[in-house]
């Protein structure tokens, strides 16, 4: 064995040049793999906590009339015992009981179309990370004689508003009337989305139930999971557990989201095999090159009694051996591209436009340690496979007629 | 003297060619320990072809070729690698060394295959490069050696593992005089020292010469078969 390795090994540098561009080729096929699943699971986080944990949650529970008709008065009843009950259940994180409404948002200069959030603000700050994203101001925090209200950046800037700035929200209470009342802007938040930084407002629950006439009114309940990817299973418990109310998970409320992010998936599966299947094609060449040039020495192993299996293992350890070399390199440099990337970042061309999407314009790409382990396998194990036909041909020659090649 | 080789009416057809080609026709041998053969002819006679049935390179279309009483004729593909590789010493014109491994890892090779000790496989290794006059060059690779060093180690690999017999073909077609004669010389003393069957196929008149036995084949068939006392 070892000396079919030491064959091997020396056989393998005979051809410098062929060798090294096959490894290189391996090298870069890796990186190239890796970057792009890095880039993806960068691009899922980001719209994960963006998206997902920043803004909408993974489950939320409505009226079933709501979510096509957003009006005030479809509650969903008992909301807060509802939202308690829910708490309580096995792999819910944290549950936040909410006020929506459909309003105008105008100030001394402008006005515009907004969605109102009425929430708790502590549990609020515990389901989504609207208390991490403020970028001026404070949350909720200060107490003044007009109740606070958290907008967005962009909303702030399209109503030519400031932290401190007077804002009027006009809405429809339970009863259909017409509902104004005077906020201060306390704090200014920013998300990914631009959308939702320039049409949704939180304000306090309690300021909102006031106004319109139910202390108890929830319209939106947002849940937040402890494992995410459990989001259709436990969105399904809760249908089953709520039948009369809308249960949505998050695939459901943003299926643009989570369709693209299943198009980056089959995106990066057809990357990643046909940098593969290149990379095997350039090995398979490689190695059948230096078999068809070795056919007479190859003869001579056989007319001197190596076994077929020993030759076409020797031609399988060839191309195991570039393999690893190009793999173990490869996994390196790719550790410490990934290292540095996750530092600096990786600026998406054009991505400012995708912003309005709810996708970063800047990604900082990560992978797990196991999946440097995981493309490890593939390369090799899609390396023997590529120099399968390579030693069969080898073991094919006829040492009679081999061994008399000029 | 004990029969290393008997073949009884050896035939080989090539058919895969435009019209079959009677490659040997009832070729009749015995060779007995100790012989030092030439196998001689025209191209075309069929020498090679008979080297290589009787080295179970290739299959009789008829025949026998019964060595250490066995039939190798009948004897399936995988049971002549073992064959080969236990009763055969191969010399090839073009020497066909191994060019990744060194001198002494290419005569042990054969020995490896064989799975014998590593001490004992160094030992004969070195022993048979001596033998040779290549004491000084254990490791050094094919590429740096001449054609007739190249060819000298080529006979210790051969050689090395105490086979039946060996099959030279043409073993001297690429050297010059001077190395001819060199190998002629080492061979005959190994056939002398060692008591290994030569069988070697030739044009070559320096080998012809020094040869005990000279077997003349002519399109397949026995054409002579010559005995002469040589020094």
């Amino acid at each position: 064995m070892i000396t079919l390795i030491k064959i091997s090994w020396r056989n393998i540098w005979r051809n410098r040049s062929r060798t090294l561009v096959i490894v290189t080729a391996l090298i870069l096929g890796i990186m190239g793999g890796i970057f792009s699943a890095a880039l993806r699971l960068a691009a899922e986080e980001q719209q994960f906590e963006d998206t997902i944990e920043n803004m909408i949650s993974h489950i939320q529970i409505h009226h079933t009339e709501f979510i096509a008709n957003p009006e005030a008065h479809y509650r969903i009843p008992q909301g807060a015992k509802v939202a308690a009950e829910i708490s309580h259940k096995p792999g819910i994180k944290v549950v936040s009981p909410r006020t929506v409404f459909d309003g105008m948002a105008a100030s001394a200069n402008k006005s515009t179309g907004v969605r109102i959030k009425g929430v708790d603000a502590e549990t609020e700050a515990r389901t989504t990370r609207l208390k991490e994203l403020i970028q001026e101001g404070n949350y909720f925090a200060e107490e003044r004689r007009l109740p606070p209200a958290i907008v967005g950046q962009a909303l702030a800037a399209e109503l030519m508003s400031d932290v401190g700035s007077r804002i009027v929200l006009t809405f429809q209470d339970i009863h259909g009337n017409m509902v104004s009342a005077s906020f201060r802007i306390e704090g200014l938040y920013s998300v990914t989305s631009r959308r939702f930084e320039e049409t949704t407002v939180y304000v306090q629950a309690g300021d909102l139930n006031e106004l319109i006439g139910d202390p108890e009114a929830v319209h939106e309940i947002a849940i937040l999971l402890d494992d995410a990817d459990r989001y259709r299973q436990a969105a399904e418990e809760l249908r089953q557990a709520y039948p009369d109310l809308e249960v949505r998970h998050w695939a459901d409320m943003d299926p643009t989201l989570h369709y693209s992010l299943e198009v980056l998936d089959q995106l990066l599966i057809w990357l990643v095999g046909i940098i593969i299947l290149g990379v095997s094609f350039g090995l398979l060449n490689t190695i059948l090159m230096s078999i068809l040039e070795r056919v007479r020495e190859l003869g001579v192993l056989l007319a001197i009694g190596m076994k077929r299996f020993k030759v076409f293992s020797m031609v399988l350890m060839e191309t195991t051996l570039i393999s690893v070399i190009g793999g173990i390199i490869g996994l390196g440099l790719s550790y410490i591209m990934i290292r540095i990337l996750n530092v600096r970042g990786v600026t998406i061309p054009g991505g400012e436009g995708l912003e309005d999407f709810g996708f970063a314009s800047v990604l900082y790409p990560r992978v797990d340690l196991g999946f440097y382990f995981e493309i490890g396998m593939l390369v090799v194990a899609f390396a023997i496979i590529a120099s399968i036909y390579p030693a069969w041909k080898a073991i094919r020659i006829a040492p009679a007629e081999a061994v008399r090649q000029e | 003297m004990k029969t290393v080789i008997k073949t009884s009416e050896l035939s080989k057809v090539y058919t895969n060619t435009a019209v079959p080609v009677h490659a040997l026709k009832n070729v009749n041998l015995e060779f007995k320990e100790g012989e030092f053969t030439a196998i001689v002819g025209p191209s075309g006679s069929g020498k090679t072809t008979f080297l290589n049935v009787i080295g179970g390179l290739d299959k009789p279309t008829e025949g026998h070729v019964v060595i250490d009483d066995v039939d190798i004729a009948t004897m399936k593909e995988s049971q002549l690698f073992d064959f080969r590789l236990r009763h055969i010493g191969f010399v090839f014109q073009a020497y066909n060394l191994i060019p990744v491994l060194t001198a002494m890892e290419n005569v042990s090779f054969i020995m490896l295959l064989q799975k014998k000790e590593k001490k004992e496989m160094q030992r004969r290794a070195k022993e048979m490069l001596e033998q040779v006059g290549l004491s000084d060059k254990l490791d050094v690779r094919p590429s740096q050696l001449s054609g007739g060093q190249q060819q000298r180690v080529a006979v210790a690999r051969a050689l090395a593992s105490k086979p039946d017999f060996v099959l030279a073909d043409e073993p001297t077609a690429n050297l010059d005089t001077e190395s001819a004669f060199n190998l002629l010389d080492i061979m005959l003393r190994l056939n002398r020292e060692e008591n290994i069957t030569l069988i070697f196929s030739t044009h070559d008149q320096r080998v012809i010469e020094k040869a005990r036995r000279v077997i003349t084949l002519v399109d397949g068939a026995v054409d002579k078969d010559e005995y002469f006392e040589r020094n």
